[in-house]
C-alpha cells in the first residue's frame, strides 16, 4: 500500500524526522512509558525474589545447620526456577502485548515503513484533534455558565424592580389610607360640630324669638305710654285757659281796687300777685305743653325706628340661612366622605390586582431556576465529555492500548437518564436518543400528603 | 400579626422571587441558602409558621433537612412544603417519608403557591 493512498491532514503535517522518530519509537517499544514502567517493575520483582532466596537459604542454614553444597545448589536452583519463572512469564506477556500493540498499530511485517509512518501520522493528528477539543468544550461550558450568571443577574434585577414597585405601591396605598382616615375623622368631627352648632343656633333662634316677642310687648307698652302722654295735651290747654282767665280776673280786680282808692290798696296788691301767678301759670303751661309735644315727637320718632327694626328682625331670615348652610355643609361632608371611601376602595382594588399580577409574574420567574438546573446538568455532561475526549487523546499515543474504554459515549448517554431531575429532561432525551426510561412519571405539580 | 415563612433554597432568584411573592401577600419571610443555614437560623431562635424548602441544595439538601426539622422541639407539626424541580415519584415518596407536608414542582405559579400555603396554614 503506497503512502500516497493516505492524504495528509491539514491540521498536522509532521516532518520526516518526526515521522521516523515516531516509527522508531513504536518499533522499539522501549520508549513507551508503559514499557519503561513494566521494565522497572520487573527489575524490582527480580531483586525482591533474589533477596527472598538469600534470606531463605540463610533460614535453612540456621534451622538445619550447614547443608551440603550439592543439596544447597539443587534447592536454590529449584527455588530460583520457581520464583524466576513467573517473572520471565510476566515479562513475556508484557512483551507479547507490546508486540501485539505494535503489530495492530502498523501491521508490522505487512506494511512498508512509509505506510506505517502514514498510519502513525493520522493517529497522531487524530490525537491532537481530540486533545484540542478541550478548550472548545471548556469555552462552551463557560459560555453556558456565563449565560446562566447573566440571566441570574438580570432576573435578580427584575425581582428587585418588582419588589421596589410593590413597596412604593404599598406605601402609597398606606398613605392614601392614612389620608382617608384623617379625612374621615375630620368629616366626622366637623359633622359633630355642625350638629352642635345647629343646636346652638336653634337655641339662639329660640332666644331671639323670645327677645323679639318681649321687644314687641315693650314696644306696645311704650306706645300705650306715649298715647297717655299725648292725652295730657288737652289738660295743658285747660290749665292755660284757667291761667288766662285768672289773669283777666286779676286785671279786673286791680282795676276795681284802683277805683276803690285807698280802701282798695290792699286788694290791689293781692290782685297784682294773682295776676303775676296767672302769668307764671300760663308760662308754665306753655312750657309743659312744649315739653309734652317735644316728648311725644321723640317717642313717635323712637317708636317709628323701633317698629322698623322690629319689622326688619321679623322679616330677617339670616339665622334660617345659617341653619340651612350648616345642613348643606353636613350634606357636602357626607358626600365627600363617600367619595373618599370610593377612592380608597378603588385604590385597594387596584393594589390587589397589581399584587395578583406581580405574584403571577414572579411565579413565571421560576423558569430561570429550572433553566439553571438544566444548564448545569448540560455543563456536567460537557465536563464528562471533556474528560472522555482527553482519555481518547491519550490513548491515540499509547501503542499498547488494546482499544477498550473505561466508558463509552453510549454508556455515558445511558447514564444521563438516571441523573435527570425533571420529567422534561427525560422527554427531551428520549425524543433525541430514543429508548425508554422509568423517570418519566410526571405526577401532579402540587401534591399534599 | 403576620405569619412567618422560612424559605430554604440555594438559588438566589428563587429566594428573591419567593420572598417578594410572600411579602406582597402579607407574610413575613426569613431565608436560608441550604439546610444547614436553616437549622442554624432555627437554633438561633427563628420561629416560622411554615417552611418552604428546595430538595437539591449544597451542604444539606431538603430530604436530609426535613427529618432533622421534625426532630426539633416545636417543629414536629409545622407545615413543610418542598418546592423542587424533582418530579420523580420515588423522590416524592422519599419526601413524604421524611415528613414533608406537600410536594410542589417548579415552576409553580404564584397564585397556586399562595393557595397551597393558605390551605396548609389556616388563618394565613
Amino acid at each position: 500500500m503506497a503512502s500516497a493512498a493516505y492524504p495528509k491532514r491539514e491540521l498536522y503535517s509532521p516532518t520526516l524526522a518526526e515521522r521516523e522518530d515516531v516509527m522508531d519509537s513504536a518499533l522499539s517499544g522501549m520508549n513507551n512509558e508503559r514499557f519503561r514502567k513494566a521494565r522497572r517493575r520487573l527489575l524490582l520483582q527480580a531483586a525482591y525474589r533474589l533477596l527472598f532466596i538469600f534470606l531463605f537459604n540463610s533460614c535453612l542454614n540456621y534451622i538445619f545447620g550447614p547443608v551440603p553444597f550439592e543439596n544447597r545448589f539443587q534447592v536454590s536452583i529449584a527455588f530460583l526456577l520457581f520464583l524466576i519463572l513467573p517473572v520471565l512469564l510476566d515479562f513475556w506477556v508484557n512483551w507479547a502485548q507490546a508486540r501485539k500493540g505494535i503489530a495492530d498499530l502498523g501491521q508490522v511485517g505487512k506494511m512498508s515503513k512509509e505506510e506505517l509512518a502514514s498510519v502513525l501520522n493520522r493517529r497522531h493528528s487524530m490525537g491532537n484533534e481530540i486533545s484540542s477539543s478541550k478548550p472548545y468544550i471548556d469555552v462552551m461550558h463557560d459560555q453556558i455558565g456565563d449565560s446562566l450568571a447573566e440571566s441570574e443577574r438580570e432576573v435578580v434585577e427584575v425581582i428587585q424592580q418588582i419588589s421596589t414597585l410593590n413597596s412604593k405601591a404599598f406605601q402609597q396605598r398606606e398613605r392614601i389610607a392614612a389620608s382617608i382616615k384623617s379625612g374621615r375623622d375630620l368629616t366626622e368631627s366637623t359633622q359633630l360640630r355642625v350638629e352642635n352648632n345647629k343646636q346652638i343656633i336653634a337655641a339662639i333662634a329660640m332666644q331671639f324669638e323670645i327677645q323679639i316677642e318681649e321687644f314687641r310687648n315693650n314696644f306696645e307698652r311704650v306706645q300705650g305710654l306715649a298715647g297717655e302722654v299725648g292725652s295730657l295735651t288737652p289738660l295743658i290747654k285747660v290749665i292755660t285757659s284757667i291761667a288766662q282767665q285768672t289773669n283777666l280776673l286779676a286785671l279786673n280786680a286791680e282795676i276795681e281796687a284802683a277805683r276803690a282808692g285807698s280802701a282798695g290798696k290792699g286788694f290791689s296788691v293781692v290782685a297784682f300777685e294773682v295776676r303775676k301767678l296767672a302769668v307764671l301759670s300760663t308760662k308754665a303751661a306753655a312750657d309743659i305743653s312744649k315739653k309734652i309735644t317735644e316728648t311725644c315727637r321723640n317717642v313717635d320718632r323712637e317708636m317709628a325706628a323701633a317698629r322698623a327694626s322690629l319689622e326688619e328682625h321679623e322679616a330677617s331670615s339670616a339665622i334660617g340661612q345659617l341653619v340651612g348652610d350648616l345642613d348643606g355643609m353636613q350634606s357636602d361632608f357626607a358626600k365627600n366622605s363617600q367619595l373618599l371611601l370610593d377612592v380608597i376602595t378603588e385604590v385597594d382594588a387596584n393594589y390587589a390586582e397589581s399584587v395578583e399580577r406581580l405574584t403571577q409574574a414572579l411565579g413565571h420567574i421560576q423558569f430561570q431556576d429550572v433553566m439553571r438546573q438544566r444548564m448545569e446538568h448540560v455543563q456536567e455532561a460537557l465536563r464528562g465529555m471533556r474528560e472522555h475526549m482527553q482519555y481518547m487523546a491519550q490513548k491515540t499515543s499509547d501503542f499498547v492500548w488494546d482499544g477498550s474504554f473505561d466508558r463509552t459515549f453510549n454508556e455515558m448517554l445511558e447514564a444521563q437518564k438516571s441523573k435527570y431531575r425533571m420529567a422534561s429532561q427525560t422527554v427531551t432525551h428520549l425524543a433525541v436518543a430514543g429508548g425508554q426510561s422509568s423517570n418519566t412519571d410526571d405526577g401532579p405539580a402540587i401534591e399534599l400528603f | 400579626m403576620a405569619m412567618k415563612v422560612l424559605v430554604v433554597d440555594d438559588s438566589i432568584t428563587m429566594v428573591m422571587s419567593l420572598k417578594t411573592t410572600l411579602s406582597m401577600n402579607g407574610f413575613e419571610v426569613e431565608t436560608a441558602a441550604n439546610g444547614q443555614q436553616a437549622l442554624d437560623k432555627l437554633n438561633a431562635g427563628c420561629k416560622p409558621n411554615l417552611i418552604v424548602t428546595d430538595i437539591n441544595m449544597p451542604v444539606m439538601g431538603g430530604l436530609e433537612l426535613i427529618p432533622k426539622l421534625r426532630a426539633m422541639p416545636g417543629l414536629k407539626f409545622i407545615p413543610i412544603l418542598t418546592l423542587t424541580t424533582e418530579s420523580d415519584a420515588a423522590k416524592r415518596d422519599e419526601g413524604k417519608r421524611a415528613g414533608a407536608t406537600g410536594w410542589i414542582v417548579k415552576p409553580c405559579s404564584g397564585d397556586d403557591l399562595i393557595r397551597v400555603i393558605k390551605k396548609v396554614l389556616p388563618g394565613a
